[in-house]
């Protein structure tokens, strides 16, 4: 069997790569709402996907309030789909031939 | 929230549910649909009934598309402006495809339109099939049925359009207008309403 990735084996981490791998862009109140975290807990989890080159996070202004709009990256979509693959030999394990 | 010890049972269901909340957001409400479709579907009428009483320049009253499309270019600035403090915002890939493919089809209705010249006749029957293009691939991604239908339909009118006056063929592009944008527009923007109040 596989290791699965550990950035991605955390429920509030893959719920956000999981958001974002069907979107363009999103904005931090969005994914927030959609994930149901705290704004703590999602800022250290966005912070550890953005170390480990799954997502973008850009920061700018909107009427003078910060606005943080994330984005999923290359890396972070093939280790998504590496993750997918993995948990689907978990479930469906099969024997080698040979 | 850190929980490592997920099945993979429990790492799929989160993925499903998760995807499945992105994709929910419907995020066109079928504005541009329901605006171009009615402007021009009265502006098509009127042209009809100027030249049925035989006023001088009929086509002036094509002029109205300049200032349809000068509302369609502020129109997303002012919603912006409204709804900055609503809803957090996020952008879908359908967004960016829809905006390419009506780009192209402004671009070649504006060189049919450019080229009525040397097309003639055939000037409406292509325009009717440029309304057929936009709105059928329109629904396909957004996944909506009334949109495919409506721009199916627009291929048929055209062939039709290629065979009669230019009389009926301004009464058949009025038939395009509401089968393939009034209609669906406003089923559309139901459909976001509904999606919109839980």
């Amino acid at each position: 069997m596989k290791e699965l990735d550990p950035i991605l084996h955390s429920q509030l981490r893959l719920s956000i790569v999981s958001l974002l791998i069907a979107l363009k862009e999103a904005e931090f109140e969005y994914l927030k709402n959609e994930s149901g975290a705290s704004s703590g807990n999602l800022s250290v989890q966005l912070q550890k996907l953005r170390e480990a080159g799954y997502i973008e996070i850009h920061k700018t202004f909107r009427n003078n309030y910060p606005l943080t709009t994330c984005r999923i990256t290359e890396k972070g979509v093939c280790a998504f789909d590496l993750y997918v693959k993995n948990i689907r030999t978990y479930l469906n394990p099969r024997p080698k031939v040979n | 929230m850190e929980n490592e010890n997920l099945s993979p049972e429990q790492s799929l269901e989160i993925i499903n549910q998760m995807v499945r909340r992105a994709q929910n957001n419907l995020s066109n409400n079928g504005f541009y649909f329901i605006f171009w479709g009615w402007l021009v579907f009265v502006t098509s009428i009127l042209f009809y009934l100027l030249i049925e009483i035989n006023c001088d320049n009929p086509w002036m009253v094509w002029m109205l598309m300049f200032a349809g499309c000068i509302y369609s270019i502020v129109h997303p600035f002012l919603l912006k402006r409204k709804n900055e403090e609503k809803a957090p915002r996020m952008k879908t890939y359908v967004e960016t495809y829809l905006g390419y493919l009506w780009i192209a089809f402004g671009i070649s209705l504006f060189i049919v339109l450019s080229m009525g010249f040397c097309l003639k006749e055939a000037t409406y029957p292509v325009v009717i099939m440029l309304y057929g293009i936009g709105t059928f691939v329109s629904g396909g991604l957004l996944n909506f049925s009334p949109l495919k239908i409506g721009g199916a339909c627009n291929f048929g009118i055209s062939v039709l359009a290629f065979l009669v006056n230019f009389k009926i063929q301004i009464l058949l592009l009025s038939l395009s207008l509401l089968i393939s944008y009034i209609i669906p527009g406003h089923l559309l923007r139901n459909k976001f309403n509904n999606r919109k109040s839980p």
